[in-house]
């Protein structure tokens, strides 16, 4: 055993264009991922950040892979929580494959250390945002629980 | 040593729904590639899975039942041999409601290393509860499950 690391598997009733574009886009996050905002081109080598609704700075890394609409890959640091900052970057992928007239969508949130809290607090986040995710994509409507900032953060 | 695999999703709509959804007939033949559970639900009692052709693919007994909230049951592949002769696995399915969503954990597990049953249903679940949540919150499963 070496690392940390959170698989998570989803099927999704729309394109993989449209998945990305959830993922990535201001309009669609601040709907089901807790009010935030992701910032960067998604270009190879560019910054990337994640903002909460008042404009704190709380995720920054850099993407480091970019196969539109099939894979992303990410550097990821959370940067408010100490615990988390000091371990430094972690990996997110995200893959989209076609299944039948459906998306499967494979995130993979990992990093080199052993027992990561980074790794364990995104295990415990990640299921809910892609599930809001999918019932905003499916019914265009994401789930109530996820679409605020939480009060005590 | 045992092996876990943990699935957890959140579905707009109530407890009752997705018990009804996971346990009856006419429901799981719609999102769950067609197959039904055949059981009372007691404790206790028998359990088996049968595909539409028929054929008994899962069976096992139920050991805990609190309904619409924690049903545990005893789980052995029949269709596999080398699934089979793992012997029984375990699975249990937890369903609590936060604000409007039913927050649905599935725990499949096995008293040993290496299980080739469990690694069948980690690939296994995600596509079926991704169909499941599709089916109550849409009204249709997904195409393929």
């Amino acid at each position: 055993m070496s690392g940390s690391k959170f698989v998570y598997v989803t099927y999704i009733r729309a394109t993989r264009e449209k998945i990305w574009d959830a993922l990535t886009k201001p309009e669609f996050t601040r709907q089901y991922w807790s009010g935030t905002v992701q910032k960067s081109d998604f270009k190879k080598g560019s910054p990337w950040s994640i903002y909460a609704p008042d404009g704190r700075l709380f995720d920054e890394g850099e993407i480091l892979e970019v196969d539109y609409p099939r894979k992303l890959v990410l550097s990821w640091r959370n940067v408010h929580f100490k615990e988390m900052a000091n371990e430094g970057h972690t990996r997110l992928t995200y893959e989209l494959e076609p299944f039948e007239s459906d998306v499967k969508l494979t995130l993979t949130h990992e990093h080199d250390i052993e027992n990561s809290k980074t790794i364990a607090a995104v295990s415990n986040g990640w299921p809910p945002l892609l599930a809001s995710l999918k019932s905003l994509l499916e019914t265009g409507r994401p789930l109530e629980g996820t679409t605020k900032w939480p009060k005590d953060v | 040593m045992s092996e876990k695999f943990v699935y957890v999703t959140y579905i707009r709509t109530t407890q009752e729904k997705v018990w009804e959804a996971l346990t009856k007939p006419e429901f799981t033949r719609q999102f769950w590639y067609g197959i039904v559970l055949e059981s009372s639900w007691k404790e206790g009692e028998p359990w088996t899975m049968v595909a539409p052709d028929g054929a008994i693919y899962d069976a096992g007994e139920v050991i805990e039942v609190e309904k619409p909230k924690h049903l545990v049951l005893s789980w052995r592949h029949q269709m596999r041999p080398e699934l089979k002769a793992e012997g029984e696995a375990r699975c249990t399915i937890d369903l609590e409601t936060t604000k409007d969503m039913v927050k649905l954990t599935v725990t499949h597990e096995m008293a040993r290393t290496g299980s080739k049953l469990i690694a069948a249903v980690s690939g296994g679940w995600p596509g079926i509860l991704s169909s499941l949540k599709s089916y109550l919150e849409t009204g249709k499963a997904l195409e393929r499950v």
